[in-house]
């Protein structure tokens, strides 16, 4: 009965760090990074930019002011005094706002027809070198 | 010196016959045929036509034939389900595009942050479908090498897909991706009149050294890394891939498909029905794999449905977007992102437990083609189907003369006895491929033609052609009908 009693507390339990950061930042108005989810928090410098730095979990800061959210879903926060773009799968955050809709519609798609030309990549040949054909 | 004009004598009767034959002579003859004549003659028309191809038909029929077996039976009801729920495929579309208002190509970076996100939810492994083979000025390149170090880390196999027709000296995948240790694979997939049926066995190597020695394709590499338990059968040649039609109807799985359903349920007589007269419209509009789109996981947010189609199992990352190109047409979906080729590909291999169905049979040592494979399939249909054709004409050789004009009974129980020879010729060449298939795991299109040859034996036998020309041949050369056997 105890060790019943131990594990459903403990189940109980789990969800609390969460709850806990989301009460913590309670005092922040709008969306709100809350803490860090993944082991590392990838920082860049664009919401489709380069990654500029790395923070462990540990030294990620809690509690951070989105500035901005980027189409592509990248959340814009400030860490460590510098404006950055983190992805939303590596934090735990409150948004609000309502997400896009996935939708795919089956009776658009076509199966007996394709495009018959080629997307224009942007791909530039490769550099030639001299004296090499 | 009398011998020489009797000799010529015998060949100017004979030629003389050749042209004006006795026909009561040659239809005494006909019915004294002997049976290893009736058997070889019906064994050689049964060879060429199998191993002929006459303006390609057999190919054509028999790979139609693969396609309906595929849309009306064995995708839909005989395909068993042991590995749909163990892939699934990141898809990138033109919704993506649009919701992320985003471009393509992406850059590197972008495809690190979709790996990265796929990732967080422990799939068992990952397979990316596409190349990144361009040398561009890309400063994110680095984020995607510091993914594949990232997945190493995690312990989650990461493949790429790798180029196969670069210029010599070029290399397959970018150096630094390969620097990074990314494992490359062969993506290539095989067209057959423009149907994806086939899937190679074997591929590229990229510089590995397999244990086995053997460089497979895409979904065979995969497999045996992940499958050491149920090692790959001995496959020579081609994959034949049975294409899945159940759909998981799990609302979970498929919640963002809207506008039509992916449900095939219906009884086997009403698709029959529907496929008689537009076999298209019995087609599954979703993917047997499980599929999520990719701004899903750009999202980040705590998608429980994506998470379950991730988590512990293979993931595929590629993209269906028009004019890229890299769409294929199947017997059960219509034109699909190759991508689920190789899942499909992939399912087969867990399915049938590394041994798929093949366009060759292997039987010991030795490996034989699918023509040989019929021709010797349809011996045994042949000789019993002589067998029983010798029986009748012993009957007619002693029925008497005039017998012939019997009453309506006779006639109506000779038609329906005609009927049943040629069910007993299909029901004896079905047996023959389904033995072929259950021991050897040929594919249907692979035996398919035995059926159809069989039938065309049957008949032959039933107008009695062996028995003819044996009568016409045994005329020419002799003169005289063969005397009754005592």
């Amino acid at each position: 009965m105890t060790r019943k009693l131990l594990l459903v507390t403990a189940i109980c339990l789990l969800p609390l760090p969460a709850a806990a950061a989301d009460d913590a930042c309670a005092n922040i108005a709008g969306d709100v990074v809350l803490s860090a989810r993944t082991p590392e928090v990838d920082l860049y410098d664009a919401p489709n930019g380069k990654r500029v730095n790395t923070v462990k979990r540990g030294a990620f800061p809690a509690c951070l002011a989105i500035a901005s959210r980027a189409p592509n879903m990248m959340i814009q926060v400030t860490v460590n005094g510098r404006l950055v773009w983190v992805p939303p799968h590596m934090v735990n955050a409150r948004l609000t706002g309502k997400k896009p809709a996935i939708c795919r519609n089956l009776a658009m798609g076509r199966d007996d027809s394709k495009v018959g030309a080629t997307r224009a990549l942007g791909e530039d040949c490769p550099t030639q070198q001299k004296g090499k054909p | 010196m009398g011998k020489p004009y009797a000799s010529r004598g015998k060949i100017a009767a004979a030629w003389s016959r050749l042209g004006r034959p006795n026909r009561e002579h040659m239809a005494a003859s006909a019915l004294r045929v002997p049976y290893w004549w009736v058997a070889a003659l019906m064994i050689a028309f049964a060879g060429w036509q199998i191993m002929m191809d006459p303006f390609g038909f057999s190919t054509l029929t028999q790979r139609y034939t693969q396609d309906i077996s595929n849309l009306l039976i064995t995708g839909p009801y005989l395909y068993p389900e042991t590995g749909r729920d163990k892939i699934s495929v990141a898809l990138i579309e033109e919704d993506t595009l649009h919701t992320l208002q985003m471009g393509w190509p992406w850059n590197y970076g972008a495809h690190a942050r979709a790996l990265d996100s796929l990732l967080a939810l422990h799939p068992r492994a990952v397979v990316v479908d596409l190349l990144f083979v361009d040398q561009r000025k890309d400063d994110t390149l680095t984020d995607l090498a510091g993914e594949v170090r990232r997945y190493r880390e995690a312990g989650v196999p990461l493949y790429f897909a790798a180029a196969t027709d670069v210029p010599e000296g070029a290399p397959p995948l970018r150096r630094e991706l390969i620097a990074a240790g990314a494992r490359m694979v062969d993506p290539t997939t095989l067209v057959n009149q423009g149907m994806t049926r086939q899937y190679p066995t074997e591929g590229l190597c990229f510089g590995s050294k397999p244990a086995d020695g053997i460089c497979r394709s895409l979904a065979l590499t995969v497999y045996r890394d992940l499958y050491p338990d149920q090692p790959l059968a001995p496959l020579k040649s081609k994959m034949e891939i049975v294409w899945g039609m159940k759909t998981n109807l799990d609302p979970a799985f498929t919640r963002w498909l809207t506008g039509g359903s992916c449900s095939i349920d219906m009884p086997f007589l009403h698709r029959m029905w529907l496929a008689f007269f537009d076999p298209q419209s019995v087609r599954n509009h979703c993917p047997y794999t499980s599929y999520f789109p990719v701004e899903k996981l750009m999202m980040g947010d705590d998608d429980k449905d994506v998470a379950a189609m991730a988590r512990g199992r293979i993931v595929f990352y590629g993209a269906s977007l028009e004019g890229v190109q890299d769409k294929s047409f199947t017997p059960v979906n219509g034109l699909i992102a190759s991508v689920f080729v190789h899942a499909m590909a992939l399912d087969n291999l867990i399915t049938f437990h590394g041994k798929p169905e093949q366009d060759v049979a292997t039987i010991g040592p030795v490996t034989l083609g699918s023509n040989p494979a019929q021709v010797l399939a349809i011996i045994p249909v042949i000789l019993i189907l002589s067998w029983l054709h010798m029986g009748d004409v012993r009957r007619r050789a002693k029925k008497p003369k005039g017998a012939e004009h019997e009453g309506a009974g006779a006639y109506i129980a000779d038609k329906l006895a005609s009927f049943a020879w040629h069910m007993l010729a299909f029901a004896l060449a079905m047996g023959a491929g389904l033995v072929l298939t259950l021991t050897l795991g040929l594919s249907v299109a692979n035996w398919v033609e035995v059926v159809f040859v069989s039938l065309v034996v049957g008949g032959m036998l039933l107008f009695s052609i062996p028995d003819a020309i044996w009568g016409y041949v045994h005329h020419v050369a002799t003169g005289a009908p063969r005397e009754e056997p005592s």
